[in-house]
């Protein structure tokens, strides 16, 4: 018995022993590659026609290349990317190739986590990307990410919405020379009270919160404002910035005409009669039970200042195939691969943009709509406004933002404690 | 002879031992080891992108001492507690009395507290999130209309937002205490409380004066219990207000979450979670010697 016990003992002291220098042993077999090479992409859309003709750039890629890849595609929801995406990047399940959020690529390209891309961009034309498209992404004239998505924001909208309240649609107002933040907060307001139906959605309902500048800088900038400059001015608190904030705020809390802070009701559901959305969001509206339309984004008096929401692809800067994963960056953003993700992601190569085939691209809209809503502002839009403590400045900013969302809010305050918050990081 | 009692004695120690190895192997790799990384953490200035950028010994925690936004999530935090532990322990409480008395439909009634234990913290949190939308679309305002109230912007409005999360993690987690002190009540003393009632004790007089001490131990357990659980609330908080609105929901641990993994600063946020640790501790601490002084019973 006691024998028993004593050789029950050991083997267990010897399994408890054995397994971590066996685990250990897993690994170093792991890191002795054989066979195809393992490249690991991390995205935020999980639409699988998207993740397709993603992966059939890499088969292509390795076809070109003449090896064997097997690509994992890791699909990270939109709101926690940045989280899981820094976590696995500390890890040991760091992706090869990542997408990268326009707010964060300072951050990024300063943290030395993104490779240098020059030398394998030089194979596909790198000039023939827009000079002021690649800005965000280069630091000391050195590339560390592409934007595959240079994709201006505009107005979808509810045609039978419109056609119920007896109002001219937005495109009808473009055709006028007619369509400002003006008529824009009269449609909305003239559709709530006939119809009862919100007249205007945020951006995916987030423009309260996690998407507030994606809400509001499109107004603010076409009233002449901005939240901050390149140089460091902050100019969220001027007059300018303060008349279009006040303008949403209006027609929130006076006109009741806004999907509020805290209503889930959705644009593409029928429950809103406009949104602001990009090209990628078109194709949730391929099942729709209503007609819709696109429209650019509406002016004001600085004229129309179309928005640009961008996003880049880079390869990791640590990983165990770097060279390929670079390689890998340049070829997913050559002109042909490009040309193939224009009706989703709008590019910033000028050969692609300025050709027929992009206005074609998206089957979903129309040579004109493509050319109005999508083509005409890419050259002329600018991106977000960025800076390295972008994440600092989003956290703590958002508390102060959220005094706005009250009927009886003092826009001009709430600006300028805004103003303060951005103070803090980016002088 | 006394050699072999040594021997044995030895040899079934040692056994012992190794049955629990797996056990303390866990919880030195999984507990012990990250929470002495997480005190070495807020000694550097770490990032989650940059790396370690080097020992800046107590800076984290002077920070710390000047960051309004820590003072705002720790008496957030304070607050939760004392909406969620009070409540909890008294709806719990009357409810184990109730249901203790095994009365007909109780079963049904204890399956109905028990579920939301067993649901997932999630779906829960959505749910809530849900029923508590402002305007005419949330299911609650619909309801209160019926009576003429017009409900708030739960989820968006100051005060409101804290309301509406303490109500739902109440529900969420009263089943598991209710069970708690059903078991409590159930073991009570027969003869003592057959004895209080021989004697003339009027209900009321049962309950303060007989049923109240003895359940103390259960209710210092579960308010011990309770009051960690709420310190660590993280999920509820996270899917229904994001600690919004003007940072009014935000709590200890959704703050260390901000700071960590959203603005990437490891090194500050592990300094913050070093003194929630500490707040737990002492909290804990006091309530456990208040346990031994209120138990009159206990050794």
């Amino acid at each position: 018995m006691r024998f028993f016990r004593k050789v029950t003992c050991a083997l267990l002291l010897l399994a408890l022993v054995a397994f971590p220098v066996m685990a250990q042993g897993g690994a170093e077999a792991k890191a002795a590659p054989t066979g195809p090479v393992s490249i690991k992409i991390a995205t935020w859309t999980s639409n699988p026609d998207q993740i397709a003709l993603l992966n059939s750039f890499v088969d292509e890629f390795a076809a070109k290349e003449g090896i064997e890849i097997d690509a994992q595609f890791e699909s990270i929801e939109f709101g926690e990317y940045n989280t899981k995406l820094s976590l696995e990047l500390q890890g040991s399940e760091a992706p090869d190739v990542f997408w990268v959020l326009e707010t964060s690529a300072p951050a990024f390209i300063q943290s030395g986590l993104l490779a240098p891309l020059d030398e394998a961009l030089a194979e596909y034309n790198p000039d023939d990307f827009s000079a002021k498209a690649m800005e965000l992404w280069q630091s000391n004239g050195t590339t560390y990410a592409v934007p595959f998505s240079t994709s201006p924001f505009f107005i979808l909208y509810n045609a039978d919405l419109f056609a119920e309240a007896g109002i001219p649609t937005p495109e009808e107002l473009v055709a006028e020379g007619n369509w400002n933040w003006d008529t824009f907060r009269q449609s909305s307001k003239a559709i709530k009270d006939a119809t009862g139906v919100w007249g205007y959605q945020t951006v995916d309902g987030g423009g309260y919160d996690v998407r507030i500048l994606h809400n509001l800088c499109p107004i603010i900038r076409s009233y002449g404002g901005d939240a901050w400059t390149s140089d460091g001015e902050i100019l969220i608190n001027t007059p300018e910035s303060v008349a279009a904030v006040q303008l949403f705020h209006d027609m929130v809390y006076d006109d009741g005409s806004v999907v509020p802070p805290g209503d889930q009701s959705n644009f593409f559901a029928g429950a809103a009669a406009m949104t602001a959305a990009q090209v990628s969001r078109v194709s949730n509206l391929a099942d729709a039970d209503f007609a819709w339309g696109v429209a650019p984004m509406p002016a004001g008096p600085m004229g129309d200042v179309p928005i640009i929401g961008q996003a880049g692809i880079g390869a990791f800067s640590k990983g165990d195939n770097v060279e390929i994963a670079k390689k890998l960056v340049a070829y997913m953003t050559n002109e042909s691969c490009v040309a193939r993700m224009a009706g989703i992601w709008p590019p910033a190569r000028k050969t692609v943009l300025e050709s027929e085939d992009f206005l074609t691209s998206q089957p979903l809209l129309t040579a004109d709509q493509m050319s109005v809503a999508v083509a005409s502002s890419i050259e002329t839009g600018r991106v977000l406004p960025s800076h390295v403590m972008y994440p600092q400045i989003e956290v703590e900013s958002r508390i102060v933002w959220d005094r706005l969302w009250t009927p009886n809010a003092d826009v001009q305050s709430v600006l300028d404690a805004v103003a303060e918050c951005y103070a803090k990081y980016i002088n | 002879m006394a050699i072999k009692h040594s021997k044995l004695a030895r040899g079934e120690a040692l056994t012992g031992y190794l049955f629990i190895l797996p056990q303390m192997l866990g919880f030195l790799i999984l507990v012990l080891v990250p929470l002495v990384m997480v005190f070495v953490y807020s000694f550097e200035s770490r990032n989650l992108l940059f790396g370690n950028m080097g020992f800046t010994g107590l800076d984290n925690y002077k920070t710390l001492i000047g960051d309004d936004l820590f003072f705002l999530t720790l008496k957030n935090t304070i607050v939760f507690s004392l909406g969620v532990v009070p409540l909890n322990l008294v709806l719990s409480l009357a409810l184990a009395l109730y249901l203790g008395s095994a009365s007909a439909g109780t079963k049904i009634v204890r399956s109905v507290i028990f579920l939301p234990v067993i649901t997932s913290g999630v779906a829960w949190a959505i749910v809530f999130k849900y029923l508590f939308q402002g305007g005419e679309a949330g299911p609650i305002n619909y309801i209160l209309s019926f009576i003429g109230i017009e409900g708030p912007n739960w989820l968006h409005e100051r005060g409101w937002a804290m309301t509406a999360v303490v109500i739902s993690r109440v529900l969420k987690n009263l089943g598991m205490n209710v069970l708690i002190f059903m078991g409590a009540v159930m073991n009570l003393p027969q003869d003592v409380l057959e004895a209080g009632r021989i004697d003339g004790a009027t209900k009321p007089i049962l309950f303060w004066k007989i049923k109240l001490p003895l359940l103390m131990p259960s209710i210092l357990m579960v308010m011990i219990v309770t009051v960690i659980g709420s310190m660590r609330v993280f999920d509820t908080i996270k899917l229904m207000t994001d600690g919004g609105p003007e940072g009014s929901t935000m709590v200890l641990v959704y703050y260390i979450y901000h700071q960590a993994f959203k603005t990437f600063n490891i090194g500050y946020a592990s300094a913050v979670a070093v003194v929630l640790f500490i707040i737990v501790l002492i909290l804990t601490i006091i309530q456990w010697s208040l346990r031994r002084r209120a138990s009159f019973y206990e050794d």
